[in-house]
């Protein structure tokens, strides 16, 4: 049981070896589309896909003028659905693509499976109080997908045949510069340990108590919501939840965080959650495996101590 | 510069409830204006303000959220000069493909520059619906915007912030963007602007676009609560803190 065609569109070259073996599973065929030039491309020949084709970009041409002539080679196989890379950039180019097959985006799909002969597609809505499933009804369809759904093969694919994408970028968008941002992005999406900061923290500087623990667990720290986004205590990249990033960590120690449920929904892979918290009706302690209640002040500066 | 800024009605998230089930009921939900579209009004208005141009809302959907007075007005506080409603119950807008194309419908029977829309909506967020819009229009599209300025009467420069870096680009008009929610925190309407809201025009466009649903919905049910051990220990003493130490150990952290 199988689909016909995935085409995985990535501006990212390090998801192609998960997302080719999670559509491998699924499709008998494979095709990875990527950004740049042949070189980088016959390095990621051994990436599982059966073809690699490249769009070669600059600084007059981005990964979404390509949108039209993807759209056209995927029009090549009858029947096909389109994994994008759930990116700022993969998300214009999956909209994009998408009007060009005239098929809707299912974005942050998390969960794939085959029913008779179907893609069905799981993903949260309503801020992770529910998970929708759902499937195409027309012959193409796009999704959006990030890292960290599927295995990540340990051996490399056989050599992919490679070649450029035929059809010219369209730019309907000048870009004048661009320039790399300040603020130090985290991976907490490869991070084993996090400590998940919510709104209990009560002052911008108690952030260091809070790094100083996630030093000690040898992890990272990653928070709710209204700490990135009201308070901007940290930047936007750390928050966790639905809307923001999902996470499966080994330990996460939830700290003054109530526990609504779209962070939840970002935080329920994790295999271990510990919450501390003084609110004893807090909703995270339904959703914890060691719970203390306390104040967080007390508790993590002794805590930092004993495991130092 | 006529700005045009599409807003969703949405059940409000905190009113829907879980049912025996597992299914939603969104009957007790209040409506709302789509979190993330808040700051697309909160943007239009200000550019409006700065090009002394004009703000349109726009807004497709049922007329189960679109013929509530309370909302529309909810709407007209926010800066807009006036609302136009796309109410359409033949299509559930259920997917990203069906809401842009009746935007776009929409938007071929108005005047504008500028058409602006929010990160997603806060019950589906696809993040699609403004990409598609202006893909569907032959226009200029940017998604994830920090920052809009008028530079000419015909030009835009807007800031575009990725993972790792900030684009600059330049955008000729018309055309759509998305802003991101970090682009500004919306104002809330003072009493004033509540009071003018209610004397503003409201008009229900006689359009209908066909759009055939691209995806069929085989369930949709809370997911299952995982699996958690809930040990509870109360106090932040010594003893407290030893018990979680020990946990931590016997978890081999």
């Amino acid at each position: 049981m199988s689909i016909q065609s995935v085409f995985i569109v990535s501006d990212n070259y390090a998801v192609l070896p998960e997302f080719c073996s999670g559509a491998k599973s699924l499709a008998d065929s494979v095709t990875a589309i990527v950004f740049g030039g042949e070189e980088e491309a016959r390095q990621a020949a051994g990436c599982g896909a059966d073809k690699v084709i490249y769009c070669p970009v600059g600084e007059d041409v981005l990964p979404e003028d390509y949108a039209h002539a993807i759209a056209e080679h995927v029009k090549s196989a009858s029947q096909a659905v389109v994994w994008v890379y759930n990116s700022i950039r993969g998300k214009a180019l999956a909209g994009k693509i998408s009007v060009y097959l005239d098929t809707a985006v299912l974005s942050a799909v998390n969960e794939f499976s085959l029913e008779e002969d179907t893609l069905v597609c799981r993903r949260m809505v309503y801020g992770g109080l529910a998970m929708r499933k759902e499937t195409f009804a027309k012959s193409y369809g796009v999704v959006t997908i990030s890292n960290g759904i599927f295995e990540v093969p340990f051996v490399e694919g056989a050599e992919a045949e490679i070649c450029a994408l035929e059809g010219a970028p369209i730019s309907l968008v000048k870009r004048i510069s661009h320039k790399e941002k300040k603020e130090g992005g985290v991976n907490l999406v490869a991070a084993k340990r996090i400590v998940d900061v919510g709104r209990g923290l009560a002052a911008e500087e108690d952030l260091e108590m809070c790094k100083a623990l996630a030093k000690v667990l040898d992890g990272e720290v990653g928070c709710s919501r209204p700490v990135a986004e009201n308070n901007k205590w940290l930047p936007k990249s750390n928050y966790l939840g639905i809307t923001g990033v999902t996470v499966k960590p080994e330990l996460l120690v939830a700290v003054g965080l109530s526990g609504q449920v779209q962070h939840i929904g970002g935080i329920n892979k994790s295999k271990v959650i510990v919450a501390i918290n003084k609110d004893k009706a807090a909703p995270i302690f339904k959703n914890a495996d060691f719970g203390l209640v306390g104040d967080m002040y007390k508790i993590i500066p002794a805590l930092i101590e004993k495991l130092s | 510069m006529k700005i045009i800024t599409c807003c969703k009605v949405v059940p409000n998230e905190e009113g829907i409830t879980v049912m025996q089930n597992r299914e939603l009921s969104t009957e007790k939900a209040p409506l709302a204006i789509s979190q993330y579209d808040l700051n697309a009004m909160e943007s239009g208005k200000k550019l409006a303000a700065e090009t002394g141009g004009t703000m349109v809302a726009l807004s497709v959907g049922s007329s189960s959220s679109l013929e509530n007075t309370k909302i529309r007005k909810d709407i007209l506080s926010r800066g807009a000069d006036e609302l136009k409603l796309v109410i359409d119950d033949a299509h559930g807008f259920s997917d990203s493909l069906q809401t842009a194309k009746a935007l776009a419908g929409a938007l071929k029977n108005m005047e504008y520059d500028l058409v602006l829309c929010g990160a997603g909506s806060s019950d589906l967020y696809s993040q699609e619906v403004g990409i598609q819009t202006g893909t569907i229009l032959d226009l200029p599209v940017v998604n994830n915007v920090t920052g809009i300025t008028a530079v000419s009467d015909s030009t835009l420069h807007v800031e575009r912030t990725l993972e790792e870096e900030v684009e600059l680009l330049e955008v000729s008009l018309p055309a759509v963007l998305s802003v991101s929610s970090e682009i500004n925190v919306p104002t809330v309407p003072s009493m004033r602007d509540i009071m003018k809201a209610g004397k503003k025009p409201v008009s229900v466009m006689d359009m209908k676009e066909e759009a055939a649903p691209s995806t069929r919905i085989i369930e949709q049910l809370a997911p299952k609560q995982q699996e958690r051990r809930q040990q509870v220990v109360e106090g932040d003493g010594e003893e407290a803190v030893d018990a979680l130490v020990s946990f931590l150990r016997k978890e081999g952290f």
